[in-house]
Formats: C-alpha cells, structure tokens, sequence
C-alpha cells in the first residue's frame, strides 16, 4: 500500500490552481458580502442522524461514515444547505442572510463527473419567501455567473410544485412517485411510462420531460393540468420570471419544469447554472420552506451553492486562468547584514512588491528574472 | 457545431442511415478511416466511434452533446444524462437464460449468475429479495452454464440460437432493450437551437 497516494475521488489543488481558486473566491465574497450576506462555518463532523432522520434524508451509502468513541455513528457533512440550516435553527434571529466556502463529502466511488470531496461557495437567505425574494436570489446566481467570467452563462429555472401537484392527483405510491421523478429528470418519457400506466395525470407527467424551452413552455404546462396546486406553482414562476425580465436579466434565463432534483428538500423555485463549455451545471440551488422544521425551529429558506471546481474547469477550457504569481523581487544580504536584509525586505513589502530574502548563490538570483537588491551595512540597492 | 458519440459496428452504420434520412451528410461515418474524430464537410457535425460502454461517459462528461446507444448499456452504466428518444432499432431483449431445470448444489445456496450486466443483474435480483452470486464475464456468457460456471446467464438474447445450440433456454424476458439518443444535460440547454430541431428531424423518422 503506498500510503503517499491520494483515496480516489478527492485531490490537491497545486499553487497555480489554488491561485485562481482564491481569486474566484475573492470575487464571489465580494458579491456576496456586497449583497449583506455575512459568512460562516460549519462542523464537518456531524450525527449521522442529523442526515438520516428527517423525512428528506441523505441515502446512506452517499455518506463517509465515522464511529465516535461514545459509539454514535458521525459522517463528514455530505450537504450544506442541510449543515447552514441544522445551524441556523438555534439562530435568535430568524432572518438573517448568511454566506459559506465549505467542502461537502460524497461516499458513493465512482460519481461520474463529481468528486467525493466537493468544494462550494453559497448562500443561504432565511426568514423570507415569496417571488420577490426568489427572483433576488437568482438574480445574485445570475451576476455569479457574470462576476466569473462564465461564457454563454444559462440560468435554468423550474418550480417542483408543478411535478408534487400533479403527482399527488396521480394516485401512486411514494415509491413509485421516487420512480417517476428518477425517469422525469433523466427525461426518460419511455421509463416514466411504465410506472405512470392508465393513472389520471398521465398525459402530464408523460409531458414533463419536453416542459422546457423559453416562457412559452409556462403557457403549454398551464394547458396540462387542472390540478390548483400545481397552477399555483407555474403562477408563481412566471411572476419570479416577469420579476427577472424588469430586472434586465431575461437573456440569462431558460425554464424547465422537467429539472426535478434527487435532493427533495426542494419546496418551490429551483434552478440550475449552466456554463456553455462544461457538460455539467456550475450552480444549484432553490427554496426549502419546510426544511427548517426538521431542526426543530421554522422559518422559509432559499438558497443556492457553485461548484468552485467546475468553474475553475469551465474557466480553464476558456483560457482564463493565470499562473500563480511569485515573488518579484529577491534581497540577498552581505556577510553578517541579516538583519539589514530582513528589514529592506520588509519595506520592499510595505511599498507592495512581493519580496523575498534569497538563500542561493548570487548568480541564480541574477538569472531568476527578479529584481534583485544587495543589502550591506549601508542599505541596499538594485544590481 | 454538435458532436455525437455512436457505438461502433453495426449500431453506428444504423445510425449513419438515420441522420442521412435527417438530411445530416453523415456518409464520413462508414468511410474507411483510421481517423478518431469523423467531422462532416459543412463542419456543422462531429462523430466519435467508440466502445458501446463508452458512449455514456462522453456525453455525461458533455465532450459529445449526443450519443446513440443501445438501452442495455445505459442501464448497466447509469450514466447522468437525457434519454431523448428511443430509436427502436437493434432491438432485442435482456433475459434469464439457463437450463430448463436448476441442478441442486448442498454447498451453494446462492444462485449463481453470470453477466456482463453486473449492476442491471445486482437491481433486478435486489428488488425481488433474491440472493445471488455475481459472476462477472465479458462474453461468451453462455460457457458459464455449459460448463459448470454459473446456474444461469443474464444476457441479451438476439436470435436464441447459440442458447438453442447448447441446450439452454430462455426461463425469463426481464427488459426490452434498443437504440436509444441521448443528450449530455447541459448541452441540450446551451445547444437547444441546433439539438432540438435535430431531435424532431429523427422524432419523425422513427
């Protein structure tokens, strides 16, 4: 066993990635704290039970689990929306704007395209709902996707109120509704077929997967149901979609009504970024009113997280990462002149430059392309 | 411009006369070459040929937009995409095959299957709370039985024959399986003007 290797599924990140990880970062706290969110962190220890018994639970095989030395089983936090709310449930306030960068753990080996140690930046806004505060939402999601850079940047929207709706009239069991959701999001028509069989929403559910496309495909699902619930869900996104056409945001948004996520948390609005160069969305997110009771408080949420890894993907195949900068000026100090040395170099660094002191031979310094400063008894200069 | 994985062999040549009837000048697909990446003339299509298994995984990771594969491989990889279509050729069906009568093992409880469909086998026999013992092979399935490997096979069965030349049966057909389209996820929303009308062109053909 060579212990020096990496488990499959997570990675290090070198200097000149990790360079271009800080600058999305800065970029994304900007934004967020510009928007009056406040950052936190939470464990990465957590009960497994946190996860496990709410009625929206995590499947156990996708978490890393951990036995604690009192016997209670712990995992490594496998969702942050979960992890933000557990926390935000013994919150005074029951308003409050907050913002994470928080690596999140997936147990299951082979994930396709993801990882098992995924790094996000989200934000979590708490204590409000309706269409006015989902529409500010994704339009925070949409200047993400602007402040990065993101090319041909698509924000697909949805509302799993439409799909319980008309699920609920249909007369199927929750297993079977699981099913269903499982073949509506692969946009299996054959599959969901099967199960949906001669049952009164038939024609509907058998629609889901075309429901996509520009806001015309609000008018066609309109014509699908009679089912008040889900009318009330497409009233609702059309008015967060009228929101974001005054909002200048039009161009950016697509809405799909087939997007129903394994994560069903979900009680409203949905959505999902997308970047043009990379096969997998960027940004996931969506309100979760009733999740809050699950930690014993009560309070609307809507929320959403980016995938740093797949912008720095999307980032790099638009050829927009850099290197990582080093330092530009080097101080090599003449006998016994240490102290002279350290302290030029710190006004070096005072003025701006990133400065080191050199500990080579005086001819690599002068081949290294840096600026390279003598410091003697009498103070430095530049050879 | 789109780029399509297809299956290689028979699977691809299908195809290829499906786009033609499209209007797509997808001819460059049968044209002898040891090219990896097949482009069309007006530049408007590129193919890959790969393995069938392998067909999933470009259009998950969104390097082909679409793919054509068969829907035996796309259970057994279970890949995160969009199954737009199904395009009914290279039908043929998923089954349980082995001799008329299990012969009794004292030391094997289990029954012992073998496949190249392991986690299609794994779902099937989990969901019917039956124990079994996966034997994974990678063809000639029907040795196993034949000569003592496994009690059963799980494997497609075109024509029977093979199964009909070693004394087997047929005990069960458990899936019907054929071509399907399928669309990385993504792609179809930031493609849509040149993948949907593509879509309703084979929509119409089929």
């Amino acid at each position: 066993m060579a212990y020096f290797k990496l488990p499959l599924g997570v990675q290090d990140l070198l200097p000149d990635e990790c360079y271009n990880l800080n600058v999305i970062k800065a970029k994304l706290t900007a934004l967020f704290e510009g928007a009056g969110y406040r950052f936190v962190s939470t464990a990465i220890l957590d009960y497994y039970d946190t996860y496990s018994d709410i009625r929206n639970k995590i499947p156990q095989e996708k978490m890393f689990k951990m036995t604690d030395v009192d016997g209670s089983l712990l995992v490594l936090r496998p969702d942050m929306t979960l992890s933000v709310c557990r926390m935000a449930a013994k919150l005074k306030e029951k308003r409050t704007k907050l913002a994470y960068f928080s690596n999140i753990w997936n147990a299951r080996e082979s994930g396709g395209i993801s990882a098992r140690e995924v790094l996000q930046g989200g934000v979590e806004m708490l204590g409000v709902s309706g269409a006015y505060a989902d529409a500010e939402m994704i339009a925070l999601a949409i200047e993400c996707g602007m402040a990065l850079g993101l090319q041909d940047f698509i924000l697909d929207i949805g509302h799993v109120g439409f799909f319980k709706g008309i699920l609920r009239e249909s007369g199927l069991s929750s297993e079977e509704t699981e099913e269903v959701r499982r073949f509506v999001n692969a946009k299996d028509i054959i599959g969901a077929q099967r199960i949906v069989g001669d049952s009164k929403a038939k024609e509907a559910i058998l629609a889901l997967p075309t429901l996509f496309g520009g806001v015309e495909v609000i008018d066609r699902a309109e014509r699908l149901t009679d089912c008040e619930a889900s009318l009330e869900a497409l009233r609702h996104l059309r008015e967060v979609y009228e929101l974001l056409v005054r909002f200048g945001y039009e161009k950016y948004i697509s809405i799909d009504l087939g997007t129903v996520k394994s994560l069903s948390y979900y009680s409203g609005v949905v959505f999902t970024g997308l970047s043009g160069v990379i096969g997998a969305s960027v940004l996931s997110g969506g309100r979760y009113d009733a999740l809050a009771n699950e930690f014993g408080s009560d309070f609307p949420a809507v929320g959403f997280a980016v995938g740093l890894k797949r912008v720095l993907i999307a980032l790099e195949r638009q050829g927009d990462l850099v290197k990582a900068p080093a330092a530009e000026c080097c101080v090599i100090a003449e006998p016994h002149c240490e102290a002279e040395a350290y302290a030029f170099c710190l006004s070096l660094r005072k003025k701006g430059k990133r400065a080191e002191l050199f500990h080579g031979e005086r001819e690599e310094a002068m081949r290294s392309g840096m600026q390279v400063y003598l410091v003697g008894k009498e103070g430095g200069r530049l050879l | 411009m789109i780029t399509m994985a297809l299956a290689k062999g028979r699977l691809a040549e299908e195809s290829c006369n499906l786009l033609l009837k499209c209007g797509i000048p997808a001819q460059v697909i049968k044209s002898d070459t040891r090219k990896l990446v097949l482009s069309t003339e007006d530049g408007a299509f590129r193919f890959f040929l790969v393995k069938p298994t392998d067909v999933p995984t470009y259009v998950e990771y969104g390097i082909a937009d679409l793919g054509i594969v068969g829907k035996d491989t796309l259970m057994e990889r279970g890949a995160d995409l969009y199954e737009m279509l199904d395009l009914g050729y290279e039908a043929c069906k998923l089954c349980i095959a082995g001799y008329p009568e299990r012969k009794d093992s004292l030391t094997n409880a289990h029954l012992r299957v073998a496949t190249k469909y392991e986690n299609i086998a794994k779902r099937l026999y989990a969901a019917r709370g039956e124990d079994i013992e996966i034997i994974h092979l990678h063809g000639s399935i029907e040795l196993a039985p034949v000569t003592g490997l496994s009690d059963v096979i799980f494997d497609v069965v075109q024509t029977g024959s093979t199964l009909r030349a070693n004394g087997l049966v047929v005990l069960e057909e458990v899936y019907d399986v054929s071509a399907r389209l399928v669309a990385n996820k993504v792609s179809l929303k930031t493609k849509a003007a040149e993948i949907m009308p593509l879509i309703e062109a084979m929509r119409r053909q089929i």
